[in-house]
């Protein structure tokens, strides 16, 4: 039987969760519904940076490319948002995983040069090829309707993308706590430790980096809708900059971490409005000082402290670990080695 | 009984250095290997040539009857070639539950996907997979270990923590690199008593490179010495002990 | 335009490439951590040379003289308060270390100048352009190429004649022997971040009168020396120079003979065929598996 704990703790979450709108003004909705999308991206983010160690500078690009893909179906081919959204994911996939190829041929060095590279490139890109992104102009975003009912408004809105944010979570989680999940994180300890033990690098590596491209792109099209209108210049440094001040500050490898990092830096950004020089700095000093002294982040503090729970990569690893208590207690079997 | 794993003139050059030099080796199925010699004589040089960690300058090498010369070693482990470092290599942030799950990554078969969609999110093959990590614990004598980490492992329990990543996997060789360095003399006999176990019990064949002369001679069925890289005896651990060629190899070494 | 042009015009970008690059290689060799921030050093000596030349008012080459001297004293103090505690952490950690610093000195650089773009005054506004040949050099070029030459010239007689330098070597190669022997790998560490500082510093008051002055203006600069870097094989300082050079030389022949459009873009092209086809690069070495 599941901990009693953990019986109960997920649905109160999804009712309070669901409940949530009504009590908030459009400000307070509009800031929860990017904490949403962000949930998304830190969790495409941390599974390649946190969990496979991999150091690659492309997420931003490639939200970018999510955006711009759902974006541009939507305004101009007009398309439905059900068919944009995967879209949008699928694009992102198909040009991440092609990041994966510098991380197999070189050193690991040069995967920064090449992500850093193609990032600028698909900023360039963006900005100068207008006849297909118009540009610097930007492009409108029309909110998404089923069967002729509208989700425009962000307490709409809301409800579209905590379903999305809800999914992806659920999958993601179950990612990491399989062998995929653990060779991850095989990949970004001990590369030699994992090929003695049968993992592949190489396509381990390709399935990551499609991976992480694939929460980017979706989380760039929910980012679409949610603001109603993006441009170029939103998906260069500044924002690279707080996708990696999230999970670094929120916890790598870790799935509540990834939560945790969106929901603190999309709120405090809110709260210093109006200073983007000092929050840039304020993001470069805190990420220095997480990563010395609590390199897992948020999440890792809330877990030493008890507050948090373990997070162990192995499915069900709860009920097994009430067993183990238990047959321990009894004291069968499980001899103490001196 | 044809040899499962061989090495025929395994040759191992870094630069101007040829730390393995022309290695033959047969090893049959089911027994205990030891090989053994002074410090530098390239014993885990070898191991990694075995393993494909480290590029062959020259040879051949064999294993369940396939020529493994060119497989990646990722391929090799698949086969069936599990093997422990010279230094515990476990992933720190991981608990032994996870460390272990690891050793048996190809055997289960999940598919993500599939498993995403199975609407009580359990999944029989992990599941499987978690109850020999805890049989495997259990034979090792470190059940209890379970659902800690590393950090909070004594040395002994980490090294048999490894092992038991490269037995989970059910090898059909299990080729380990030094397991009694660092260990105390009854922990020494105790890793004595399971490696034969292990090799009775389960049948698996086991290659063993050792500094520590009281394990091998004691463990081993059969013996092979190297010095700077090349073979300098082989046989029984009664021949090999009173061959003089490998007293002189080790005169000046405190180990008996 | 003409070739022999360019190719000089591409030297003096390169040779900034170059300082980039070479201050890269320094850290990356003794350190084994790819110093993001290096981008930022190079603002920051851009913006001191500013505020001592257009503020100040003084001569140019005191600007550059006090930019050099500032940078190389951040350099030592980042080494000494961030990254000497955190020597044998994770490559992942350190790395993170120099992208927050990266963000962080940008974030700070913004405070007093993010709101303008800022253009450092042309050094030879009466000097006509030198003709050699066919080429059309500018004062400006020469400057920087010979800046850039006189820099690299002492740090090669550094690394060669001088105890520190020797030192320096000598931990680069074997960090362990180093130690063994007596040197203070500490004081070491310091200096080499002094040194690749005054590198980035001097490209800063070199890109200064060429190009416009922006908190962000690191980044370009960032990617370009890597490239060299990498190209150099991130290994060896004279391959980093050359990196650096060729990028710069090809950077403008691809302006003047395709598209300046793609200009920017076509060291990146570069790299990637360069990198796929060679992983070492063109100076490095194959790596060696070892257990």
């Amino acid at each position: 039987m599941r901990s009693s704990i953990h019986r109960w703790f997920a649905p109160i979450l999804l009712v309070a969760l669901l409940l949530l709108p009504l009590s908030t003004d459009r400000y307070v909705q509009y800031i929860l519904n990017l904490v949403l999308v962000y949930v998304v991206i830190a969790i495409g983010l941390n599974l390649l940076l946190g969990y496979a160690g991999q150091f690659a500078f492309a997420h931003a690009a490639l939200m970018g490319i999510g955006a711009y893909t759902a974006a541009l179906l939507i305004y101009r081919l007009h398309w439905s948002f059900w068919i944009a959204l995967p879209a949008a994911g699928i694009v992102a996939t198909i040009i991440g995983s092609l990041g994966a190829l510098p991380a197999l041929r070189m050193k690991r060095v040069y995967l920064a040069l090449v992500t850093l590279a193609f990032a600028e490139l698909i900023q360039w890109v963006l900005i100068h090829w207008k006849e297909l992104t118009l540009g610097t102009d930007g492009v409108k975003v029309a909110a998404p309707e089923l069967f002729g009912w509208s989700f425009k408004g962000d307490h709409r809105m809301y409800y579209l993308l905590l379903a999305i944010t809800v999914v992806l979570y659920v999958i993601g989680k179950r990612i990491v706590e399989s062998r995929l999940g653990r060779s991850f994180v095989a990949i970004r300890e001990n590369e030699i430790v994992a090929q003695c033990n049968g993992i592949n690098i190489a396509f381990t590596k390709g399935v990551v980096f499609g991976l992480s491209a694939f929460y980017a792109g979706i989380g760039g099209a929910m980012f679409a809708i949610t603001l109603g209108f993006i441009v170029p210049d939103g998906f260069g440094m500044f924002q690279l900059v707080l996708h990696f001040s999230i999970v670094v500050i929120g916890g790598l490898i870790s799935m509540y971490g990834s939560v945790l990092g969106a929901i603190v830096l999309t709120t405090l950004p809110e709260l210093l409005r109006g200073f983007q020089s000092v929050q840039e700095m304020i993001f470069g000093v805190l990420l220095i000082i997480f990563v010395i002294f609590m390199p897992f982040g948020l999440a890792g503090l809330g877990k030493k402290k008890g507050i948090l729970p373990d997070e162990i990569l192995s499915r069900n690893w709860r009920d097994l670990k009430k067993k183990h208590e238990a047959s321990l207690a009894a004291g069968s079997g499980d001899k103490v080695k001196e | 009984m044809s040899a499962l794993l061989t090495t025929k003139g395994v040759t191992v050059r870094f630069g101007g250095l040829t730390a393995v030099d022309n290695v033959d080796l047969a090893v049959p199925e089911g027994v205990i290997h030891g090989v053994i010699g002074p410090n530098g004589a390239g014993k885990t040089t070898f191991f990694n040539a075995i393993t494909g960690l480290a590029q062959i300058s020259d040879g051949a090498i064999g294993f369940a009857g396939a020529d493994i010369t060119r497989q990646p070693t990722y391929r090799r482990a698949r086969m069936g070639m599990r093997r422990t470092f010279q230094s515990v290599q476990l992933l720190p942030q991981l608990t032994v539950l996870e460390n272990v799950l690891i050793g048996m990554h190809d055997q289960i078969r999940d598919n993500v996907f599939t498993s995403l969609f199975r609407p009580s999110g359990r999944n029989p093959e992990e599941e499987e997979g978690q109850q020999r990590v805890i049989e495997t614990l259990r034979f090792l004598g470190i059940g209890e270990t379970l659902f800690k980490r590393p950090v909070e492992l004594s040395f002994a329990q980490q090294r048999f923590v490894e092992i038991a990543r490269a037995l989970v996997a059910k090898p059909r060789i299990l080729m380990l690199d030094e397991p009694a360095a660092g260990l105390s003399p009854p922990e020494v006999v105790g890793l004595n008593t399971l490696l034969r176990r292990i090799c009775t019990e389960s049948g698996i064949t086991i290659l063993l490179v050792e500094h520590v002369l009281s394990l091998v001679l004691d463990v081993s069925q059969r013996i092979t010495v190297l010095e700077n890289g090349r073979v300098i005896a082989e046989g029984t651990p009664a021949e090999v002990a009173s061959d003089a060629r490998v007293k002189a190899a080790y005169l000046g070494d405190e180990h008996a | 335009m003409d070739a022999l042009t360019l190719v000089v015009a591409g030297l003096a970008n390169g040779s900034l490439y170059a300082l980039v690059a070479l201050g890269l290689v320094l850290i990356y060799k003794t350190q084994d951590v790819v110093n993001f921030a290096h981008g930022e050093v190079l603002m920051i000596g851009a913006f001191i040379g500013y505020i001592v030349f257009q503020l100040l008012g003084w001569s140019y080459p005191i600007a550059l003289v006090i930019a050099v001297i500032a940078c190389g004293v951040l350099g030592a103090l980042i080494e000494r308060i961030a990254f000497r505690p955190l020597s044998d952490q994770h490559h992942i950690t350190l790395a993170m270390v120099t992208v927050g610093l990266s963000f962080a000195l940008k974030g700070a650089a913004r405070i007093p100048f993010g709101q303008d773009i800022y253009t450092f005054p042309p050094l030879f506004k009466d000097t006509p352009p030198i003709i050699v040949g066919t080429a059309v050099i500018s004062p400006q070029s020469l400057v920087t190429i010979g800046v850039a030459v006189l820099l690299a010239a002492a740090m090669f007689v550094f690394f060669r004649s001088t105890t520190m330098g020797k030192q320096m070597r000598a931990t680069q190669q074997n960090l362990m022997g180093a130690r063994l022997v007596g040197i203070n790998t500490g004081r070491i560490f310091s200096a080499t971040w002094a040194l690749a500082c005054v590198a980035g510093g001097a490209a800063g008051v070199l890109a200064a009168p060429v190009s416009l002055l922006y908190p962000d203006m690191g980044a370009n600069f960032l990617l370009k020396g890597f490239a060299a870097a990498v190209l150099g094989g991130f290994e060896s300082v004279p391959g980093a120079i050359v990196g650096g050079l060729l990028i710069g030389v090809i950077e403008m022949l691809f302006g003047g003979y395709v598209s300046t459009a793609f200009q920017h873009l076509s060291a990146f092209v570069i790299i990637i065929i360069v990198l796929f086809i060679r992983p070492q690069g063109l100076f490095g070495r194959k790596a060696v598996h070892r257990v």
